[in-house]
């Protein structure tokens, strides 16, 4: 069986690649001093494969047919379509057997995600996956949700889909150390009279409690609630996904940083994989 | 016409930038999605104020507004909505 050998959640800002240089030295170094750190982790933990959750940006599916939950099938994905990001344009290896298996398995557990072939992988996941494997050679099984467009699906509903697609990364037989990793938020605004601004006291409530483990207060809260945060802040159904696979354990948040440059919330939060959590 | 065939010809228009690549950026197409005169301006002119009044998604907006070269929030001007009254709800993380 499958271990989750690491698990992160990582802000996914266009900017980190496209323009990395524009953002305060410090926060900067900071920010990316944290991707290093997971980076190092993932080497240390020899992770075979990852899973990795983010918005749709309407890179896949538009308004005609917008999946909740959609799972990338094919044993590779060509990304990123952005051509500014400055990321080198590649088929991104995935693991075509992972993949089916997760489906299959969160079917069974109640679950209804969309099945998709012929995914792009857009700045939502190769801002982040670039910055773990440069060379775009670790697998990466894909899954896009939706986190823009109303009506979504509570954080709730994707903490129990998160404690779902735990369960079948781990009853995978196929491989024995497996990543997941989310890709989104923190706080953002996007295409409204508000871009650019960042709530940085909604970042640091939301991170305290993810320190904690204690989900409580996220995830009762209404999507409308949530979305005083920003328009964009919603992509954290990601992190709460993940977070919940990870058994609610406290993240060690990694960095912080509001830059302002970048639009964004910049944050890193690390989870212990399996073995680890175990032990403690 | 409808709020969903002025999204679709903003979304249509952003995938033929993308599939043009580095290529000469193509004019956006506004025949066939049965939009007013009104909507036809505004995507044309283009008005991102006025696309943004219409209800359009702020994906797309954003996609647009990249594409027309503006860079971080350098759009917010265009997108003061003065018709709206300021939203004053406390959330649980606001002290």
């Amino acid at each position: 069986m499958a271990e989750i050998v690491m698990a992160y959640a990582a802000a996914h800002a266009p900017m980190m690649t496209a323009d990395p240089g524009s953002a305060p030295r410090q926060q900067a170094e900071n920010f990316f001093g944290a991707l290093e750190k997971v980076r190092d982790v993932a080497k240390e933990t020899g992770v075979q494969a990852i899973v990795m959750m983010t918005g749709e940006h309407f890179t896949n599916f538009f308004l005609d047919g917008l999946p909740q939950i959609a799972i990338g099938l094919d044993d590779e994905h060509l990304g990123p379509p952005e051509v500014w990001l400055q990321v080198p344009k590649k088929m991104v290896p995935s693991n075509a057997g992972l993949a089916a298996h997760i489906t299959a398995s969160l079917i069974e557990q109640g679950q209804q995600p969309a099945l998709s072939y012929g995914m792009k992988i857009d700045h939502g996941f190769m801002t982040v996956y670039y910055w773990l494997d440069n060379s775009m050679e670790l697998p990466m099984v894909p899954i896009v949700l939706n986190c823009t467009t109303p009506p979504l699906m509570t954080m709730q509903q994707f903490y129990d889909f998160g404690v779902t697609l735990g369960k079948a990364i781990r009853s995978y037989t196929g491989l024995e150390r497996v990543g997941l990793v989310a890709g989104g938020g923190l706080s953002h605004f996007i295409g409204e009279p508000r871009v650019g601004d960042i709530d940085e006291e909604f970042d640091h409530w939301f991170l305290d409690r993810l320190a904690t483990g204690d989900l409580s207060e996220i995830l009762n809260m209404p999507n409308d609630e949530l979305a005083l945060a920003g328009n964009g802040t919603g992509e954290l159904r990601a992190w709460v996904a993940l977070a919940a696979a990870m058994g609610s354990a406290p993240g060690k948040v990694l960095s912080y940083e509001p830059v302002y440059e970048w639009i964004n919330g910049m944050g890193v939060v690390l989870y212990d994989g399996d073995n680890v959590a175990a032990k403690a | 016409m409808s709020l969903y065939m002025v999204q679709r010809c903003l979304f249509d228009h952003l995938r033929r930038l993308e599939a043009a690549g580095d290529g000469p950026k193509p004019a956006i197409v506004t025949e066939g999605y049965n939009l007013t005169p009104e909507e036809v301006r505004a995507v044309t002119e283009p008005d991102i104020g006025a696309i943004y009044r219409m209800g359009a998604h702020p994906v797309l907006i954003n996609g647009f507004c990249r594409a027309l070269g503006y860079k971080r929030a350098d759009y917010r001007p265009l997108l003061v909505d003065t018709s709206a009254a300021p939203v004053k709800v406390k959330a649980r993380w606001q002290k």
